[in-house]
C-alpha cells in the first residue's frame, strides 16, 4: 500500500540576486575551471550562469539545491560554448565529472576543502613543497621543474604524485570526505 | 568498470588540481558581482517588438508580465522611441550633423541621414523603482534603393575615448558620453533577382567598398553600403518591390537606438535599436551587454538573419578605425539553449549508416523497430518556432518517416502486424533502388482498449516553469484524461527536489479528481528524476492489471540534476524496472533549452516504451488523443527486422536512419536482446537504398579472413554451400521479422522473400513517394553525404505529389517545414 504524499507546496521565496551571487559565484567559477574551461571562459560563463538564473523563475530553497541548479546551468553553458567553438564534448564525461563534484564537494561549497588544503600544506616541506610551488605557483612544466630541482622528469612526476597523495589523505582526514 | 574507476580518479585529480591552483597558484575566482548585477539589470528590461518578422506570436510568461509591469515606464519610453523609429512620430529636435553621401556603385544606396540625439532622464512620479536614465538616438535616413532592394540598418553606439585604462571604477570609465554612430544599410537581393537586376551572383556576394570608412570622427555619421545576398534567407517580409532594374526607390528610413543608464554608476546598462523602411521592419533585437570593465563598447545589431556571430568590444582608435580587442559570443537568433535556464539541449551523435557490400556476413542487415516520433516534432519546433535549422544530431530520419501514418493494410489474422514491401527507383540517385519495408500493427478502437493502469510521472522542477513545458504538459494530460473511462486507473507522481504521490491510483471516470490534481501542479526546485521513476514503477506495480495496459507516462524536459542523473544509470533503472515489473514506459519531452533528448530516447527504448516530443497543443492531441491506442497499447514487443540481401541482385545497400537501433546479426534470434515495441495501429517504415548488382559503389573494405577457409575445409559438413539456388534466384532479399507477445518471453519469426519488378519511381504509391521525400528531407537536414541529387525543391515536388489523403493535415504541414528549411538554408 502506498502512502499518499501531498505534493510539496511551492513557496515562491524571493531571492536576493546579489546575495546569491556573493555566495555561489566562486564555486560556479571553480566548477567551470574544474570542467576544463579556461579562466577567461570561466569568467564569461559564470556571468552567463547567473544571468540565466536571473531570467528564470528560480526559487530558492536550500543552498545545496541552488548550488546543484547553478552547476547544471553552468555545465550547459559550457556545452553551448564548446558547440559554438566546434569542439567535441563528451556529455557522459561531463555527467561523471558532476557526479564526482556532487559527492566530493560539500553542498555549501569548496571552502572546507580549501581551508583543509591550506592547513595541510603547512605540513609539507622540503622538496615536496618545492615541487608543489614550482608546479602550481610558478606554472613550470615537469621538464623545467626537473632542471630546477636537478632530478629526472620522471622523478618530478613521482614526487608530485606522492605529494598530492599526502595532501589528499590529509584533507580527507580533516573533511571526512574523499577528495 | 575499471575504466569508470580510472575516469573517476581523473575527475578527483582535476578537482584536487583546482584546489591547488587556487591555494598555491593564487588562481582565485574573480568577483563578478558588479558585472553580473549590472547585466542582470539590463536583461530584465522589456523588449519592445515591432513584431513584423515574428513567425509566431510570442506568449508572455507570468514572469515576463511581472517584469513588463516593473519596467513599465522604461518600456513606454522605449516604445515611444520605436514609434519615432517607425516614423509615426516625427523626431524631436535635430542636433547633429546632416550628411549626404552619393555612391558611384549603381546598387549602393545613396543615403541622406539626419541624427537626433535626445537625452533626458525619465523619472515618473509615484514609483519606488529607481529607473535608469533613458537616452534615445534617432536617425532619419533617406536611401535610394535600386528596384527590388531592401534595406537593413544596423547601429552602433560608441562611448569614445573616455575610459581610463587604469581605472576599475565604473564612474570614471563612463564619464564621457560622446557618441559615435554608424548606420550600415544593407541591400538584400532576393534570390532570382540577380538576372533581373543584371548582377552576377559573384558581384552580389562581395561587399561594395565602404563609402565613408576613413577618418570617422566622434559625433559624425559613418555610412557604408554593402551589397550582400547573405540575407536572402530572411523571412518573407523582405519581399522585393516589383520594379524594373532601372528604377530606384527613395525611401526614408528611421532608425532609433535607446540606452538605459544606471543613475548611480553612470553605466549604460542596456541598448536597443530598430529600423524600418516603408512597411518593412528589420528585426530588432534587444542587445544586452554583460560585460567586463574593459568592454565599454556596445553594439546594437540589426542582423535579422542572426546567423553570424559578432565581435563585440573594440577600441575606437584616434584615427577612427575600429580595433577589436575582445571577442564576445553573441547568441544567434533562435539558438538552442536560450530560455530561463539558458542551458543547452543534448543530443546523441549520429553516425550515418554507410553503404555495405551485400557479400558474406555483411549481406545481412538487422535492426530494431522504432515507433518514436520525437525527432520530427523537435525538428518542427526548430524550424517553425526557433527559426533555425536543427542541429544534424537532432534529426533521426526514421522518426521523421514514422511520424506519418501510411496506408498499409492491417493484419486480418491473429498476427499482431502485417508487413508490406515496395521497391522502386531512388529519386535522389537514379541508378539506385529504394526499398520500403512497412509494418502495420492491428488496430484497436479506443472503446475496446484493454483496462489501463497509468501512472503520470510529472516533472515539476524549476526548469519546467515555461509556457511550453508544464502548462502544455498539463493540458496534454488533461486531453488524455478525458479519453479515459471506468476501466482505467490513473495515479500522478510529481518530482522536483524530491518525489511524491500527488494522486493515488484513481478510477478513470473520476475525471474531476484527476483534473483537479493536474490543475494543482506548480513548478519549482531541482529535478530528482531518478527517484521519481522508481516511485512511479512502484505505484504502477501496486496497481498492476493482469492482461491490461500498465504504463508509466513520464513528462519532462529531461533535465535531471539530483540523484540518479547519468543517462547510463537511468537506462539501467528503466530497463530493470521494465523487466521486473512488466510496466511499459512512455516518455513525453517538452520545451527547449535544456531538452535532454539523448537521455529520453535512451530510457524510453530500454523501458519498453516510446518517446514523443510535444511542442504544441496539436502534437499533444495527436499523441494523447488521436493515437492514444498506439501510445498506450503495445501489441508486440522486441520487434526486430532482418533482411538478407541476395548478392546476385544487390551490390550494396544502406539503411536510412535507425542508426541507434542497429543490431548484430546474431541478436535477431536471441530473445534476450531487447528491441522496439509496436503499438496498436502503429505503422513503422524503414527505407533501404539499394545499389543493384553491376553498379559501382564504394563500400568499406574488409580484409579477407585468413583462417575461415581452412576451418571450413576441416569441417566440410558444417560449411554452407557457397552458392545456393537462392543466390541465383530473382529474389532481391528475404525479409524476416521477429516479435514477442506483449507479455511473452519467446519470439515468433515471420519470413517473406521479395523480388524487384523494376517499378519506376513515377509509378510508385503515394505513400512510397511521400516517405522517400521525408527521407531525403532528413538527409538534407543531416547534411548527409548520401543525399545525391536531393534538394529542398525536389523534396517539395515529390512530397506534394505523394501527399495523397491527408486527413489531419500532417503532410501539408510537412510541406511548410520543407519550405521553411529551404529559406533557412538559403536555397
Amino acid at each position: 500500500m502506498s502512502t499518499v504524499i501531498e505534493p510539496t507546496e511551492v513557496v515562491l521565496e524571493a531571492y536576493n540576486l546579489a546575495n546569491l551571487i556573493d555566495r555561489h559565484q566562486a564555486d560556479v567559477w571553480r566548477y567551470l575551471r574544474y570542467l576544463g574551461a579556461e579562466s577567461t571562459d570561466a569568467d564569461d560563463l559564470t556571468q552567463e550562469t547567473f544571468l540565466a538564473l536571473s531570467r528564470s523563475q528560480f526559487e530558492q530553497r536550500t543552498p545545496a539545491e541552488t548550488a546543484a541548479y547553478l552547476r547544471t546551468v553552468a555545465r550547459n553553458q559550457l556545452l553551448m560554448l564548446r558547440r559554438k567553438q566546434g569542439r567535441q564534448i563528451d556529455t557522459v564525461e561531463l555527467a561523471a565529472a558532476e557526479q564526482v563534484w556532487a559527492t566530493t564537494v560539500d553542498p555549501t561549497g569548496m571552502d572546507a576543502i580549501l581551508t583543509a588544503l591550506t592547513d595541510c600544506l603547512k605540513t609539507v616541506d622540503g622538496r615536496a613543497r618545492e615541487a608543489i610551488d614550482l608546479f602550481y605557483r610558478d606554472g613550470l612544466s615537469r621538464k623545467a621543474m626537473a632542471a630546477a630541482m636537478n632530478i629526472k622528469p620522471e622523478g618530478v612526476k613521482t614526487l608530485l604524485r606522492r605529494t598530492r597523495d599526502i595532501l589528499r589523505n590529509c584533507i580527507q582526514r580533516k573533511t571526512k570526505r574523499e577528495v | 568498470m575499471n575504466t569508470n574507476k580510472q575516469k573517476n580518479a581523473d575527475h578527483h585529480d582535476r578537482l584536487f588540481d583546482t584546489a591547488l591552483r587556487e591555494v598555491v597558484g593564487q588562481e582565485t575566482p574573480p568577483n563578478l558581482s558588479k558585472n553580473i548585477l549590472a547585466a542582470a539589470g539590463e536583461k530584465s528590461q522589456p523588449v519592445a517588438s515591432l513584431g513584423i518578422l515574428s513567425m509566431e506570436k510570442k506568449v508572455m510568461t507570468v514572469q515576463q508580465q511581472t517584469r513588463r509591469k516593473r519596467n513599465f515606464y522604461i518600456g513606454a519610453a522605449l516604445a515611444a522611441s520605436l514609434l519615432v523609429a517607425a516614423g509615426l512620430i516625427f523626431p524631436r529636435g535635430l542636433k547633429q550633423a546632416t550628411q549626404e553621401v552619393a555612391h558611384s556603385k549603381a546598387l549602393t544606396p545613396a543615403v541622406k541621414t539626419e541624427i537626433t540625439q535626445d537625452t533626458k532622464p525619465e523619472k515618473p512620479a509615484g514609483t519606488t523603482v529607481e529607473l535608469p536614465e533613458f537616452e534615445v538616438i534617432s536617425v532619419t535616413t533617406t536611401v535610394e534603393v535600386p528596384g527590388g532592394g531592401t534595406v537593413l540598418l544596423s547601429g552602433m553606439k560608441r562611448l569614445r575615448g573616455a575610459r581610463d585604462e587604469s581605472a576599475e571604477s565604473d564612474e570614471k570609465g563612463m564619464t564621457s558620453d560622446k557618441l559615435m554612430m554608424t548606420v550600415t544599410p544593407h541591400i538584400i537581393i532576393e534570390e532570382g533577382e540577380e538576372e533581373r537586376l543584371s548582377i552576377s551572383g559573384e558581384a552580389t556576394a562581395k561587399p561594395a567598398p565602404p563609402a565613408n570608412t576613413p577618418g570617422l570622427q566622434p559625433g559624425q555619421m559613418g555610412l557604408q553600403g554593402l551589397i550582400n545576398d547573405a540575407y536572402a534567407a530572411l523571412p518573407a517580409t523582405s519581399s522585393p518591390k516589383q520594379q524594373s532594374p532601372a528604377q530606384t526607390d527613395k525611401e526614408t528610413l528611421s532608425f532609433s537606438m535607446g540606452f538605459g543608464r544606471d543613475p548611480k554608476s553612470k553605466r549604460d546598462t542596456w541598448g536597443y535599436g530598430g529600423g524600418v523602411i516603408g512597411k518593412i521592419a528589420v528585426d530588432e533585437r534587444n542587445f544586452v551587454w554583460r560585460g567586463k570593465t574593459e568592454d565599454l563598447d556596445r553594439r546594437v545589431n540589426q542582423n535579422a538573419s542572426g546567423n553570424k556571430p559578432l565581435t563585440l568590444g573594440s577600441k575606437w582608435a584616434e584615427n577612427g578605425t575600429e580595433i577589436p580587442y575582445i571577442k564576445r559570443r553573441f547568441r544567434n537568433l533562435g539558438e538552442q539553449g536560450q530560455g530561463p535556464d539558458a542551458s543547452g539541449d543534448q543530443y546523441t551523435r549520429i553516425h550515418e549508416n554507410p553503404f555495405l557490400a551485400a557479400a558474406g556476413e555483411q549481406a545481412v542487415s538487422t535492426f530494431s523497430i522504432d515507433v518514436d516520433t520525437a525527432s520530427y516534432s523537435n525538428v518542427r519546433q526548430f524550424l517553425m518556432q526557433s527559426g533555425q535549422l536543427p542541429p544534424p544530431d537532432a534529426v533521426r530520419i526514421e522518426e521523421l518517416i514514422n511520424y506519418f501514418d501510411y496506408d498499409y493494410t492491417a493484419p486480418t489474422d491473429d498476427t499482431p502486424f502485417a508487413a508490406h514491401v515496395e521497391v522502386a527507383s531512388c529519386p535522389w540517385q537514379a541508378e539506385h533502388r529504394l526499398v520500403r519495408v512497412g509494418i502495420k500493427g492491428h488496430e484497436i478502437a479506443n472503446e475496446k482498449r484493454p483496462q489501463s493502469n497509468l501512472v503520470f510521472l510529472i516533472d515539476v522542477s524549476g526548469s519546467m516553469n515555461q509556457q511550453n513545458k508544464l502548462p502544455l504538459l498539463v493540458e496534454g494530460l488533461k486531453m488524455l484524461t478525458c479519453q479515459l473511462g471506468e476501466n482505467d486507473r490513473v495515479a500522478i507522481i510529481v518530482y522536483a527536489s524530491s518525489e511524491g504521490l500527488a494522486l493515488p491510483s484513481t478510477r478513470g471516470d473520476q475525471q474531476s479528481v484527476i483534473l483537479a490534481a493536474l490543475e494543482k501542479l506548480r513548478a519549482g526546485g531541482s529535478t530528482a528524476g531518478g527517484a521519481g521513476i522508481q516511485l512511479a514503477y512502484k505505484i504502477a506495480q501496486e496497481n498492476f492489471i493482469e492482461g491490461g495496459v500498465n504504463r508509466v507516462i513520464l513528462a519532462t524536459d529531461g533535465d535531471f540534476n539530483v540523484g540518479t542523473t547519468s543517462t547510463a544509470d537511468l537506462e539501467r533503472l528503466a530497463e530493470s524496472n521494465a523487466q521486473e515489473t512488466g510496466v511499459f514506459l512512455t516518455v513525453l519531452g517538452f520545451g527547449r533549452g535544456n531538452l535532454n533528448d539523448a537521455m529520453m530516447e535512451a530510457i524510453s527504448g530500454k523501458g519498453n516504451g516510446n518517446y514523443h516530443y510535444v511542442d504544441n497543443r496539436a502534437e499533444a492531441r495527436k499523441v494523447l488523443v488521436e493515437e492514444i491506442a498506439g501510445t498506450l497499447v503495445t501489441i508486440a514487443k522486441d520487434v526486430k527486422i532482418q533482411i538478407e540481401f541476395n548478392p546476385a541482385q544487390v551490390a550494396a545497400y544502406r539503411l536510412i536512419g535507425y542508426e541507434n537501433r542497429m543490431l548484430k546479426t546474431q541478436d535477431f534470434n536471441d530473445d534476450k536482446k531487447d528491441a522496439g515495441e509496436i503499438g496498436a495501429g502503429h505503422t513503422v517504415t524503414a527505407i533501404y537504398e539499394v545499389v543493384p548488382a553491376g553498379v559501382a559503389v564504394e563500400t568499406p573494405k574488409v580484409d579477407p579472413l585468413k583462417y575461415q577457409l581452412r576451418a571450413e575445409a576441416a569441417a566440410p559438413l558444417a560449411a554452407a554451400k557457397p552458392a545456393s539456388d537462392a543466390d541465383a534466384s530473382d529474389e532481391l532479399f528475404t525479409l524476416k521479422l521477429r516479435y514477442k507477445q506483449p507479455d511473452g518471453d519467446r519470439s515468433t519469426k515471420l519470413e517473406f522473400p521479395i523480388t524487384d519488378n523494376g517499378q519506376p519511381f513515377a509509378e510508385a504509391s503515394d505513400d512510397f513517394k511521400f516517405a522517400s521525400a521525408v527521407a531525403s528531407f532528413g538527409m538534407l537536414l543531416r547534411h548527409s553525404e548520401h543525399s545525391g541529387n536531393a534538394s529542398y525543391d525536389a523534396v517539395l515536388e515529390i512530397a506534394e505529389d505523394g501527399s495523397g489523403k491527408d486527413l489531419h493535415g500532417y503532410r501539408a504541414e510537412f510541406l511548410q517545414l520543407v519550405r521553411q528549411a529551404k529559406v533557412l538554408a538559403g536555397e
